[in-house]
């Protein structure tokens, strides 16, 4: 659960590939072993250490150097990583894990159970960024070199998606931590190790010929930064570059249309939303919230932001994931908006909407949100800070309305608690609901999936229904690669993994 | 200098002026266009076919056409509408903030330049130290400050022009300073500020008027920039930098957005730097006395 600055490494949902997407080409084309595959993303990364880092840019580079001991596979469903095996004791609060045998950190040291302690506990006593993830757990040891016990406090259903949804819990070198190398030149035991990094231009991968899942097709992977979106696009029909994912929504339209390149498109599991200050008068009324959700015109702010990529939807889980609930209760009536506000005694007023210049699609949208609030009395005044400067503003509840995204959830809890359970870290409206917690608590022990799943669609109606959130819609990835790449598919938790892409000749 | 000429001067300068400004047809044309410029403005309120933020995303992206001169932008907004509602706003910045700088600035210059001494030496290092940022750095710290808006947007521009204009006040009050008829009003026991309203200011307006009209010009384009930063005019509100900033996404998809509201500015900014152009023509003794010499050749 990132927001969206941070990354998102981590989803589920079956990866249905809209359009265009996945392997094309000949299958008798050619390998080239010995080509470097060149990839434009939007920035540099703050740093490397996966487990430090909330930049998206830094995941999208070591989605290929670092493991974690499970991982999603295309649909995300769990699959085993460094661990070959699990078992869940009876009571659900013993997890024991069976390493893979073999695997090698791109150092040449060997891979033990002592460093898998050693990274979920630097994880959890250094409080880093995803000590939240790992909440639940009460114990973790190392019996033998090739097993890890992990207790837990609570049955934790969501535990695996917890350890592998997301490569901020990448397994670490306690040496390459020690030497205070990691955040320039990591060390993993994933398919490629970092080569050469050259601050403002680009950073080189070499492939890693011990891989455990096989040795990469390629011989380098350069990931350049590129934030202008006109020259990663001019890069890529050159051929200087093979891959993009610098790519705005408006461009995807004349990108389907060319056959000199390659377009992916997959539903994410990101999610755009509307939040109302509670703690401010008049939201605090459920009743104007819901005035403003009826007054809303979603169609125009989805084909504005995504011009057709995204899907509408009123709850955070898209259709893709097996999470999904379908649940509509709001659609565009002036009417009823005008009745609700009358009802709640509210004539209109002004509203301070708090978008971010970083994320222009929050400022598209406030501008249609602008002119759907004007016939209801309310006065909607535009800020669009740096996204640093929100993310203050957000936090001491300096705002009325704000819209942003939360990337690369995966589990229910993900979606939820965090934001909607009235003791949330990240419920920055202050919404409270006495239904909501309980449904909430009880989802994050409910170890029977069916369950489990009506309870999270309970408590989402509940959400929706009282306008904690307006939920928007759920965007697609989208990127863009030469015809010459193979055996790359774009996945819809926006991990980029090269470990079996290879380039024709 | 005769008697004659301290009090039929200034008569002669002001009817001749109008006519050698009349004579050249580039400042004559860039008045007219001004004068439309600033009608649409006043007008555009009637003249716009459709509301400045009348959203209509079905329509995204319209090419120039009938309906829509100038095409319609990502949320289906008429740029026709959009672009000469944004004049009134620039123009209302321009000329607030150039009349701020012009209050503050020609008072301080003129103080500074009539009086001399340490109040003129206080007050121009003041204006040296402002003189020091750079023109966008300094608006743009002022805007960090306070809120982004208009108001601000107005105060960010004005004080980065105020220097400027207390230059140009002070040399030309300094100048005057010595003339004989300050000095005969001076030793008559007129009161300082009736020397500065009843001679000194009419005898600098004409540097005053020119730089006036400059930076207009210069104000136009440092509110656009300020927009397109982000920190000038707030959307939805039209400003032809912030359509600029938003058009910057779609050059190569509607090359519409981006080509009226900057033909705006263009024509807006050079209209005002050529105006200026002509003004200074007859109203500087140097470049006047060389037009004259050209017209009776």
């Amino acid at each position: 659960m990132k927001r969206t600055a941070i990354a998102g490494i981590a989803g589920l949902a079956a990866a249905l590939l809209l359009s265009g997407c996945g392997a094309s080409g000949t299958p008798s084309a050619q390998a080239d072993p010995n080509a470097t595959l060149v990839a434009a993303i939007g920035g540099e990364p703050d740093k490397l250490d996966p487990q430090s880092t909330t930049s998206y840019f830094a995941f999208e580079v070591l989605e290929n150097v670092f493991d974690t001991l499970v991982e999603p596979d295309q649909n995300l469903d769990m699959q085993p990583a460094l661990a070959e095996s699990w078992t869940v004791s009876d009571d659900q609060l013993t997890w024991t894990f069976t390493l893979r045998q073999g695997v090698k950190f791109q150092d040449g040291s060997d891979f033990t159970s002592a460093d898998v302690v050693y990274s979920y506990r630097r994880i959890i006593d250094e409080k880093l960024a995803n000590a939240w993830r790992l909440s639940a757990i009460t114990d973790i040891s190392a019996p033998d070199a090739s097993t890890v016990v992990i207790t837990v406090g609570q049955p934790t259903p969501n535990l695996l998606s917890s350890l592998g949804g997301f490569k901020g819990m990448a397994i670490v070198s306690k040496a390459n931590v020690d030497s205070k190398k990691i955040n320039t030149a990591p060390v993993g035991t994933g398919p490629f190790s970092v080569a050469e990094y050259v601050s403002g231009d680009h950073i080189t991968l070499d492939a890693n010929p011990s891989y455990w899942g096989g040795a990469p097709k390629v011989a380098k992977v350069e990931f350049r930064f590129i934030s202008e979106s006109a020259t990663a696009l001019a890069a890529l029909r050159s051929g200087d570059v093979q891959w993009t994912d610098v790519v705005p929504t408006q461009q995807v339209s004349t990108l389907q249309s060319d056959s000199s390149v390659t377009l992916g498109l997959a539903p994410s599991n990101d999610y755009w939303y509307l939040a109302l200050n509670e703690a401010r008068k008049p939201w605090s009324d459920v009743r104007v919230r819901q005035a403003i959700a009826y007054a809303i015109d979603r169609d125009a702010i989805v084909q504005a932001v995504s011009y057709g990529t995204a899907v509408k939807n009123q709850l955070a889980i898209p259709k893709t994931s097996k999470w999904y609930t379908e649940y509509a209760p709001f659609s565009t009536d002036l009417e009823k908006a005008k009745a609700l506000m009358a009802e709640a005694g509210y004539t209109g007023g002004k509203l301070d909407l708090l978008a971010t210049k970083d994320y222009p699609q929050t400022v598209t949208a406030a501008e249609i949100i602008a002119a759907n609030l004007k016939p209801l009395g309310i006065e909607v005044s535009i800020r669009k800070p740096d996204f640093s400067t929100w993310l203050d503003d957000e936090g001491k509840g300096n705002f009325d309305m704000f819209m942003l995204g939360w990337l690369g959830n995966i589990d229910p809890d993900d979606f939820y608690y965090a934001q909607h359970h009235s003791k949330g870290v990240n419920n920055f409206q202050k919404f409270s609901n006495a239904e909501v917690d309980t449904l909430l608590d009880a989802g994050r022990v409910e170890t029977d999936p069916a369950k489990r799943k009506d309870l999270y669609a309970q408590a989402a109606k509940i959400i929706a229904d009282e306008v904690s959130y307006a939920y928007l819609y759920n965007p697609a990835v989208i990127q863009v690669w030469s015809p010459s790449l193979q055996d790359y598919t774009t996945r819809s938790d926006r991990a980029i993994r090269f470990r079996t892409a290879y380039l024709t000749k | 200098m005769s008697a004659e000429s301290l009090t039929a001067e200034p008569a002669t300068t002001r009817f001749s002026s109008w006519r050698l400004l009349a004579s050249n047809p580039v400042t004559v044309a860039s008045i007219v266009v001004l004068g439309l410029i600033i009608a649409g403005a006043l007008l555009a309120p009637w003249l716009a076919p459709y509301g400045a933020n009348e959203i209509n995303v079905a329509n995204q992206l319209q090419p120039p056409s009938v309906e829509h001169w100038f095409g319609t932008d990502d949320l289906g907004r008429d740029i026709f509408s959009r672009v000469i509602l944004a004049a009134g706003t620039s123009l209302t910045i321009a000329f607030a903030a150039v009349g701020f700088a012009l209050l503050v600035g020609g008072g301080i210059g003129i103080v500074s330049g009539y009086f001399g001494g340490p109040t003129d030496a206080v007050l121009m290092r003041v204006v040296d130290i402002m003189f020091a940022f750079p023109v966008l750095l300094l608006a743009l710290a002022i805007v960090a400050i306070f809120q982004p808006g208009i108001p601000t947007t107005i105060i960010a521009i004005g004080v980065v022009y105020t220097p400027i204009f207390a230059r140009v006040a002070r040399g030309s009050a300094l100048s005057v300073r010595t003339s004989p008829f300050v000095q005969v009003s001076q030793t008559m026991g007129t009161p300082a500020v009736s020397i500065l309203g009843r001679h000194v200011l009419p005898n600098i307006s004409g540097p005053l008027i020119v730089q006036t009209s400059l930076s207009l010009a210069f104000a136009i384009l440092s509110e656009a920039a300020l927009s397109f930063l982000g920190l000038g005019v707030q959307p939805p509100d039209p400003s032809w930098g912030g359509m600029i900033f938003t058009a910057q996404g779609f050059l190569g998809l509607a090359w519409w957005m981006a080509i009226f509201p900057g033909a705006a500015i263009f024509v807006t900014a050079l209209a005002f730097n050529l105006v200026g152009d002509g003004l200074r023509d007859v109203l500087d003794p140097r470049q006047r006395t060389i037009i004259e010499a050209r017209r009776t050749a």
